[in-house]
């Protein structure tokens, strides 16, 4: 029996027995595989073999094999003892079988225990069962009985709780225009609307029979409250809060708040336009505060309310842009700027998401930037007034123009013009507005572009009044499309020498000056980007004006020499030199000349400085494109050339005279114009000589024409001289070059004598003084 | 400002001179015919070669003429004809010379007179040729008159075809063939430039309100002309448009007596002054395409026009002729008889 606890020797055993009994019951299909499990069988050896012999539990074990093998190997004491250890394995086994047999037998008996002792229980759960059964129907069926016996009863019950609910809907109905009056009296309109909205399901669905009056006095009462809440909501005076709470009730009563808004905002847009009308009427604070009560009260009209506001501002700006085109003043501007920007910051308080500020600012750059525009425009005008404002005050009436003072007037309109200006613009700098430090560099570069172009127009204006054809000029390339801008009238000359000392005050004087106070309060402003360089480039502007001015000199000589050229012209090329009758006075060109010259003295005196008088020097000549010297190379040329020519006739008189010439003083004709009046006035005069010589050159003459040319031009060197402080030397040569040249184109040319040419000489200037004594 | 003259000096005229022209039918030299305006003395007629070395100008012959000469032009397709106008005291003609063969014997031949061209009734001004070759008209202008003539100087039979006055009030002073229209001359009035169609002799166009002293015709482009003005220097002009110049170049310091185009190279004019300088000018003439104006354009178009001035001089130049033969050289004639002649090459190569 397994509940015999054996020690180890005795679990070897049960193993065994246990070994024996699979064996036994499997012994058919599962031999071998039985076979590993056994201890003898370990070694698995096939059945042949010697030691497989030993192994007698294997089924193929064969006993006499086994004995004779044994019998074989074994000596008798080996047989013997072999003999006594089978004898005592037999008899384990044999104890083993008896065990086996016994054990089972023993589970056996107690098997048949059990279920003897089970089937003694179950024989009285029958009886039990059946007793349940019956009492579970019966209460079953008693409480059906209660159930239906109380059903009844609670049915009513249930009806009469409904009908009391209904009675006392019906009861709140009736008394619901009592209850609105009394809320309306106590202006508890969001009671009674309450009420009314709950009662109005029913109204809908019984309104037109049984609660016929009581809907009328209900529906009378909510329009009073309707009334009531729209007065309210329209008086400015209520709170705020109570005024949205007010739209909210309406809403909820289904009026149309719509309409009401737009009313109200129209009724808040024609304030506000009322507001540019009468000016400081209505504080901007009010309206800010408008904006906020309509924010409130209107969530949802934040965008006209935004459109509204930036109409406003930008009414308003349109105004200030109106009023720029007047001139006005910094000061002003910046203060109505000021007053605007201030409304500005109250309404974004109130109105944030309207970008005001934003639009201010830029409103802002666009006012200063157009006023500083025309505040350039109208210093251009200033003082193209002074210099040709003055021309037509000549025309009405006097002759006689002082171009010292036009020069004066302008000088100063452009110097303090444009010091005005740049001390008028600083005051946006001065200011302290809140806007402005943000735009200081834009203002800044504002202003040195307003420069540049100021001054680049006023070239331009200038080159235009002086009335100089336009294609040359730098600027003019505006003209080259064709459009070829005539000056209407041109100038008087004296106002183009005006116009040239005025670029050279401007380049000398007023551009240093300009830049001087841009450095030093509009400087930096690095909005611009660096490629670009600083607006004013005062380099440039020089290089303008000073080009400006020696084109306006040039031109104010050529078109004095113009005017005195016509004039010679006419006095060459009318008469017939070759039969000229003997002169017997000064010639009246003379006269003419000189009063022309006179005029230009008069007005070069007034306006161009008093030059150091210089000696006539040959190094004058250097450095000027346009000047000319004669006889740059006297000698080493001249025998040059002679060697060269290669028909060496014999001298004749003309190469006489000019080799004569070649050894008299060098002699400079065109040398470089400076801005003083003897530079102007002797250039005029060498010009004006030259186109005499160049005159006589074209004609020929007989001996009388030679001999009044000589007469004239004999009593032309007094004057002349008296013109020329410095230049003597130069008109004298060219007086003789004059008379060369008629020499040369005289048939006869036998001059007068001395002592005629001296008669004739003072008489002519007895006559010009009794001229002059007499009254004119 | 040129230190050392670069020019080659011919000082071979001894008397004073207005008028230089280039050979133009000589296809082998570069050659220059001047002629001297002397009143009391006998007039010559230079025939001036440059040397095949191009360093020294030869004088190829020598000829006398009666008068002094006003206007000197070389026949365009013949080297050895050429034409002059001249006065003598109150009297003046033109007429069209041959040059006779050159005979060792005499230095210094006559001119064979093949016409003269003496139906003028006012001061003969100018005798023009068609420019660029064989034609059978000339042109003369007086000062009231310009009249066409039917030349043969095979047969030295000279005829006038047509004739047309410009009237009294107006004084005529020279004038330009159009290269490229035998039958347009521009004809300089009083304060005008006249463009005569010499078909029907009749005024066709005019640049107004100018006083111009010379007109030169642009040998490459059609309708572009150059004038030297008394108020404004030099300016070109597109004859299309006779409003408005379509540029202008100050000129010099006193009159500009003459202007003339390359005959080579387009832009490249030459202009002569009372100032004694000569001066060299690059324009490029944009009128065919103004509309390529950019601002860049105009920045480099600021470039000083003035390429070069010669100032070797000594007195007032009325006479400039660039070579046909060799367009990078011109001559230039000063009043005192001198006659200088100048490359222009490194200017060109400038550009």
């Amino acid at each position: 029996m397994a509940g015999v606890s054996s020690p180890p020797p005795m679990d070897e055993k049960a193993k065994r027995t246990r070994d024996l009994l699979a064996s036994f019951y499997t012994n058919t299909s599962n031999s071998n595989s039985a076979a590993p499990s056994s201890p003898s069988a370990a070694s698995n050896l096939t059945p042949r073999s010697p030691s497989s012999l030993d192994s007698i539990n294997s089924p193929s074990f064969d006993a006499s094999s086994y004995m004779s093998l044994l019998v074989q190997k074994s000596n008798l004491e080996g047989l013997l003892q072999k003999h006594v250890q089978m004898a005592a394995e037999i008899k384990n086994l044999d104890t083993d079988l008896q065990m086996l047999v016994y054990e089972n037998y023993n589970k056996f008996i107690s098997a048949t225990d059990t279920i003897k002792r089970m089937k003694s229980n179950i024989l009285g759960m029958e009886t039990n069962m059946e007793q349940l059964l019956a009492k579970i129907t019966s209460v079953q069926s008693k409480s059906d009985s209660v159930n239906t016996s109380l059903f009844e009863k609670r049915e009513h019950i249930e009806k009469l709780h409904r009908s009391r609910n209904l009675l006392r809907k019906v009861q709140f109905i009736y008394d619901l225009p009592s209850r609105l009056n009394k809320c309306i009296k106590a202006e508890a309109y969001a009671d009674a609307v309450r009420f009314f909205t709950g009662a109005k399901p029913i109204f809908e669905a019984y309104g037109d029979s049984s609660f016929q009056e009581c809907k009328r006095a209900s529906e009378e009462a909510i329009n009073t409250v309707i009334q009531n809440l729209q007065e309210k909501l329209y008086s400015d005076s209520e709170p705020i809060e109570a005024r949205a709470e007010a739209v909210v009730l309406l809403k909820q009563l289904n009026f149309p708040v719509d309409n009401l808004k737009t009313s109200l905002l129209e009724k808040l847009e024609d304030c506000l336009l009322k507001l540019e009308d009468e000016s400081k009427d209505v504080s901007v604070g009010e309206i800010s505060k408008t904006f906020r009560a309509y924010l409130i009260i209107f969530p949802d009209s934040e965008q006209r309310l935004i459109e509204l506001a930036q109409g406003l501002f930008s009414r308003r700006y349109d105004a200030v842009r109106d009023q720029l085109k007047k001139r006005m003043l910094s000061v002003d501007l910046l203060e109505l700027l000021g007053i605007i920007w201030e409304d500005v910051s109250t309404v974004d308080q109130v109105l944030p998401e309207a970008a005001l500020p934003a639009y201010s600012l830029e409103s802002t750059c666009s006012s200063i930037r157009q006023h500083i525009s025309i505040a350039f425009s109208h210093l251009q005008h200033e003082i193209s007034d002074a210099v040709a404002g003055s021309q037509s005050k000549s025309n009405e009436g006097r002759d006689e123009l002082d171009l010292q003072i036009v020069l004066e007037n302008s000088k100063k309109a452009a110097m303090q013009g444009s010091l005005d200006l740049l001390v008028e613009l600083r005051q946006f700098f001065d200011e302290k507005l809140e806007l402005l430090p943000k735009l200081r560099e834009l203002i800044t570069d504002w202003v040195q572009e307003g420069f540049q172009g100021f001054f680049q127009n006023l070239e331009k204006h200038f080159i235009l009044l002086s009335g100089s054809s336009t294609n040359n000029c730098p600027l003019g390339e505006s003209n080259h499309s064709g459009v070829l801008t005539q000056s209407p009238d041109k100038l008087p000359t004296g106002l183009v020498l005006v116009l040239s000392q005025l670029a050279v005050f401007i380049e000398q004087s007023v551009i240093p000056k300009i830049t001087e106070e841009i450095a030093a309060s509009f400087s930096g402003g690095g909005v611009r980007a660096y490629e670009y360089g600083p607006a004013f480039i005062p380099g440039e502007i020089c290089r303008l004006f000073r080009s400006a001015g020696e084109k306006l000199l040039h031109l104010y000589i050529n078109m004095k020499t113009r005017k005195i050229s016509v004039v010679s012209k006419k006095r060459f090329t009318t008469p017939n030199w070759i039969k000229h009758k003997e002169p017997r006075e000064v010639h009246m060109f003379v006269d003419i000349l000189l009063q022309e010259l006179e005029g230009v003295k008069i007005e070069v005196k007034q306006i161009l400085p008093c030059g150091v008088i210089k000696r006539h020097r040959n190094s004058d000549s250097v450095g000027s494109g346009s000047t000319n010297s004669s006889r740059s190379h006297p000698n080493a040329m001249r025998e040059d050339k002679l060697t060269r020519s290669n028909t060496q006739r014999a001298r004749s008189q003309f190469l006489e005279s000019h080799l004569a010439k070649l050894f008299e003083q060098k002699m400079e004709i065109f040398t470089k114009v400076e801005y003083t009046q003897e530079s102007v006035i002797s250039t005029v005069i060498k010009l004006c000589l030259k186109s005499l010589q160049e005159f006589v050159r074209l004609q020929t003459s007989n001996r009388s024409g030679y001999q009044q040319i000589q007469l004239d031009m004999e009593f032309l060197k007094a004057p002349l001289k008296q013109l020329v402080d410095d230049d003597d030397a130069a008109i004298d040569f060219l007086l003789k070059e004059v008379n060369n040249a008629a020499h040369e184109r005289c048939l006869d040319p036998i001059p007068l004598e001395a002592p005629i040419l001296d008669k004739l000489i003072s008489a002519k200037l007895v006559k010009n003084k009794d001229l002059s004594a007499s009254p004119l | 400002m040129q230190g050392a003259s670069t020019g080659i000096v011919y000082g071979g005229l001894k008397y004073q001179a207005r008028c230089i022209a280039d050979v133009r039918a000589d296809p082998d030299h570069t050659s220059f015919l001047a002629g001297t305006l002397s009143l009391k003395e006998e007039n010559e007629v230079h025939l001036i070669r440059l040397s095949p070395s191009g360093n020294e100008l030869l004088c190829e012959g020598l000829f006398y003429h009666q008068n002094e000469i006003w206007d000197l032009k070389s026949c365009p397709y013949d080297s050895r004809i050429l034409s002059t106008v001249y006065t003598s005291g109150e009297t003046y003609g033109a007429s069209v010379w041959k040059i006779p063969e050159i005979s060792s014997q005499s230095n210094s031949p006559q001119l064979d007179q093949l016409v003269s061209l003496d139906d003028h009734t006012a001061k003969i001004k100018s005798v023009l040729w068609w420019p660029l070759g064989k034609h059978d008209k000339l042109v003369t202008i007086d000062e009231r008159n310009i009249f066409v003539w039917s030349i043969d100087s095979s047969n030295k039979i000279a005829k006038v075809i047509s004739q047309e006055s410009v009237g009294m009030l107006h004084n005529l002073s020279g004038g330009a063939w159009d290269p490229h229209d035998r039958n347009a001359v521009a004809a300089i009035c009083d304060s005008s430039l006249q463009c005569w169609d010499l078909r029907t002799m009749k005024n066709a166009n005019a640049i107004e309100h100018a006083h111009i002293r010379d007109v030169d015709y642009n040998p490459k482009k059609q309708h572009i002309l150059a004038t030297a003005e008394d108020e404004f220097g030099i300016r070109l002009w597109d004859l299309r448009m006779p409003k408005i110049p379509l540029k202008e170049l100050p000129g010099h310091s006193h009159w500009t007596w003459a202007v003339r185009h390359n005959p080579e190279y387009d832009g490249l004019i030459l202009s002569a002054g009372t100032d004694s300088t000569v001066n060299l000018w690059q324009v490029s003439v944009g009128s065919e395409d103004p509309a390529i104006d950019s601002p860049r354009d105009k920045r480099s178009r600021q470039i000083d026009p003035l390429l070069n001035s010669y100032t070797d001089y000594e007195d007032s130049i009325y006479g400039i002729a660039w070579s046909s033969q060799d367009p990078s050289v011109f001559a230039s004639l000063s009043y005192d008889g001198r006659v200088v002649v100048e490359s222009v090459k490194p200017y060109i190569q400038r550009k």
